[in-house]
């Protein structure tokens, strides 16, 4: 067992997975800059550091620490999952109870149901994903049945709270037939608090069912955060993410969708603001394997200060995968001298008749913009502001509900002093 | 009101503006003209305060502040209003929400609260309709889509909005057809009073059958090289700049 492991406890849930990634973590490597997914985003500083998994069960509101609104989004009416380092709060939470509806905490399924549902197999490639496997402590179980719409989003509340610790949430939702569902996970942490929030989220889509996903990573303190999202589409089904980082020093967002039936359609958007030494690093990946798929993909950023970023937007298109139509944009602004993003779109087409269109930009602030905004009376940063608001607007517009995207926008003005 | 002394300008190491004088009394309204690349944009972009023009020499006051020494900001929040020559496009940026924020940061220069929402509506409404800008237009992102002949209506929109000292426009007739070119100037023409003074800059004697007036310059290579009264704009109709060298 490594040093880096060895004050982690795998919780006794969901058996076979755990140790199945138990047996591969010794073999993975830890990623260095020289492999290519991970050049510009080093975890060797985290995989120095002594973390320990939290000890201790559900605080409830009394232990809940009090800068943190439990219900991160006030005006959103929604259900809620909260947990505190991993750990389900019950008495947080408010779970939806109706008719073909499964909503529990993941460690609450029987091993029989965990040993059929994980199919994500990000454990046998990487060592995050190997110990998120072997780790997971616990996290969203959502079944939607047959043409079933959820009436409310789902908002999964995961706090990090504390000094060095590990965290490993694991969610899983599956959406049947013609099944609806919105689901808001929403990351916070501390300003003292310091360690990993390693986690994953695993979503299939059936036929005609749809899913939406809204990410949004809010983490004070000195957290390496890892998210690795993994979304099967089947024929003709929808799914929207939307993956917002406002605040976190390190954090990093994979994002995979893989299509496995005809004509699905997926949208995923995101932003990102860093400012000081911050880093972010969203890689996404949509894989078409099947025909007359679409997928457009939008993600707009703006580095602020010394801070570091990253884009990468594979796509694939399989041989099979006929009339495809890939959208694909990044587009950043380097704002200032210190700071700098490494941007690079991947298409892989191995169809010929498809459409597939990408752009991918890093500029600055349009200086003629700004002037002829200060030329009427603004004064600089109102000026900014506006086109600010203006650079991020087509992402948030998108965003399912405006409760949820006044509250993104609320966040991100605070933080930047938007006038 | 505005007075120029012994202006000279360079972007880079090029020496643009070579002492320019100029003096524009309360209420009047001076147009320059002149050959292409004279540098009347460049005259425009120093007073309004676009930082990429370097100051070397002179003075440029209105009414007693050094207007130098302000920023951009500054500068319109003191009065001063450019109608630019190629008006950029902002996408994403509202026309209206960017008109509130120029109002308001010119009501807090002043001392005074934002402007109400109603009374804002209605500004809004009276100076749309007094450069006859479609509603679909003024509710747009800042000149997106719009047409060269539109965006100078917008200008002109905006300068109503924001009620100048001190307004230059810039080629404003260029890129408007006749009717608009009407519609524009009796819009300018309503907005002359005796505390708002004009430079209008333009090429065509035309613009100058609209607006009339009070005094005509001749600006070449870098210098007012003649002065006079409206006649001037007639007589360079005819002759061209070539006998002014
Ligand atoms: N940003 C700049 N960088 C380099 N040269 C510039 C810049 N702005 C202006 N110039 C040069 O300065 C000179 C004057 O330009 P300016 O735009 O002021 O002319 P103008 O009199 O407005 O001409 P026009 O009648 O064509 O509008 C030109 O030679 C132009 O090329
Ligand atoms: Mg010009």
């Amino acid at each position: 067992m490594s040093k880096f492991t060895q004050n982690f406890t795998a919780p006794s849930h969901g058996v076979e997975l755990r140790s199945e990634a138990l047996s591969l973590i010794d073999s993975l490597p830890v990623p260095t800059r020289r492999s290519e997914r991970w050049k510009y985003s080093s975890v060797s500083k985290l995989a120095n550091s002594t973390l320990s998994t939290h000890k201790g069960g559900a605080v409830g509101l009394e232990g809940w620490p009090e800068e943190i609104n439990p219900n991160p989004i006030p005006e959103l009416d929604a259900y809620r999952v909260v947990f505190r380092n991993g750990v389900y709060e019950p008495t947080l939470s408010d779970l939806p109870i109706a008719d073909g509806i499964v909503c529990m905490p993941l460690s609450s399924i029987s091993e029989d149901l965990a040993r059929t549902i994980f199919n994500n197999e990000y454990h046998k490639t990487e060592w995050v994903g190997a110990l998120n496997a072997a780790y997971f402590q616990d996290g969203l179980y959502l079944h939607v049945s047959k043409n079933i719409k959820l009436d409310r989003s789902i908002v999964v509340h995961h706090l990090t709270d504390g000094e060095n610790v590990a965290n490993f949430p694991r969610h899983y939702v599956r959406i049947e037939e013609g099944g609806e569902a919105d689901v808001v996970v929403w990351s916070n942490a501390t300003e003292k608090s310091s360690g990993m929030c390693n986690s994953l989220f695993e979503a299939s889509v059936a036929p005609n069912a749809q899913l939406f996903l809204e990410k949004i990573t809010n983490e004070a303190g000195d957290i390496y955060s890892l998210a690795h999202d993994f979304i099967t589409q089947e024929a003709n089904s929808r799914f929207k993410a939307h993956t917002f980082t406002i605040k976190g020093s390190w954090v990093r967002n994979e994002l995979s969708i893989v299509s496995v039936g005809k004509g699905t359609d997926s949208i995923f958007n995101g932003a990102y603001m860093p400012c000081g030494s911050e880093h972010v690093d969203n890689h996404t990946t949509m894989d078409h394997t099947f025909p007359d798929g679409t997928s457009s993909e939008l993600y707009r950023g703006i580095m602020y200060g010394k801070s570091t970023g990253v884009f990468n937007g594979k796509v694939f298109v399989r041989p099979d995968a006929q009339r495809t139509n890939a959208f694909q944009q990044n587009t950043n602004i380097v704002a200032d001298r210190g700071a700098s993003i490494n941007a690079k779109p991947e298409l892989e087409i191995y169809a010929d008749d498809v459409k597939c269109a990408h752009g991918c930009t890093v500029g600055q602030f349009d200086l003629e913009a700004l002037f002829y905004l200060q030329s009427r009376g603004l004064d600089e940063n109102a000026a900014r502001t506006l086109l600010v608001e203006a650079f991020i607007a087509d992402v948030l517009s998108s965003v399912p509900s405006k409760e949820l995207s006044d509250e993104i926008k609320r966040l991100y003005s605070e933080r930047h002093l938007w006038s | 009101m505005l007075k120029i002394k012994n202006l000279h300008a360079k972007v880079g190491d090029n020496e643009i503006l070579k002492g320019l004088n100029l003096e524009v009394g309360p209420g009047e309204v001076h147009a320059i003209m002149g050959p292409n690349g004279s540098g009347k944009s460049t005259l425009a972009a120093v007073l309004a305060g676009r930082e990429a023009y370097e100051v070397t020499e002179g003075e440029v006051e209105l009414d007693g502040v050094n207007l130098l020494d302000l920023e951009a900001t500054e500068r319109a929040r003191e009065g001063v209003f450019l109608a630019f020559q190629y008006p950029i496009e902002i996408p994403g940026v509202s026309n209206l929400n960017f008109m509130k924020a120029a109002i308001n940061g010119k009501r807090s220069h002043c001392g005074l609260d934002p402007i109400k929402p109603k009374e804002f509506l209605a500004k809004v409404k009276e100076c749309s309709s007094l450069v006859e800008l479609d509603g679909r237009l003024r509710d747009r992102s800042v000149n997106e889509g719009f047409s060269g002949g539109e965006k100078k209506r917008n200008e002109i929109f905006q300068m109503a909005m924001l009620e100048p000292k001190l307004a230059v426009l810039d080629e404003t007739d260029s890129g408007l057809d006749i009717d608009a070119l009407r519609v524009v100037s009796k819009g300018v023409n309503k907005m002359r009073s005796k505390d708002r003074s004009f430079i209008v800059i333009t090429h065509y004697q035309r613009l100058l059958n609209h607006i009339v007036p009070d005094f005509v310059h001749v600006l070449s290579d870098g210098k007012i090289v003649k002065s006079g009264g409206k006649e001037l704009a007639l007589e360079l109709d005819e002759k061209g700049y070539d006998w002014l060298k």
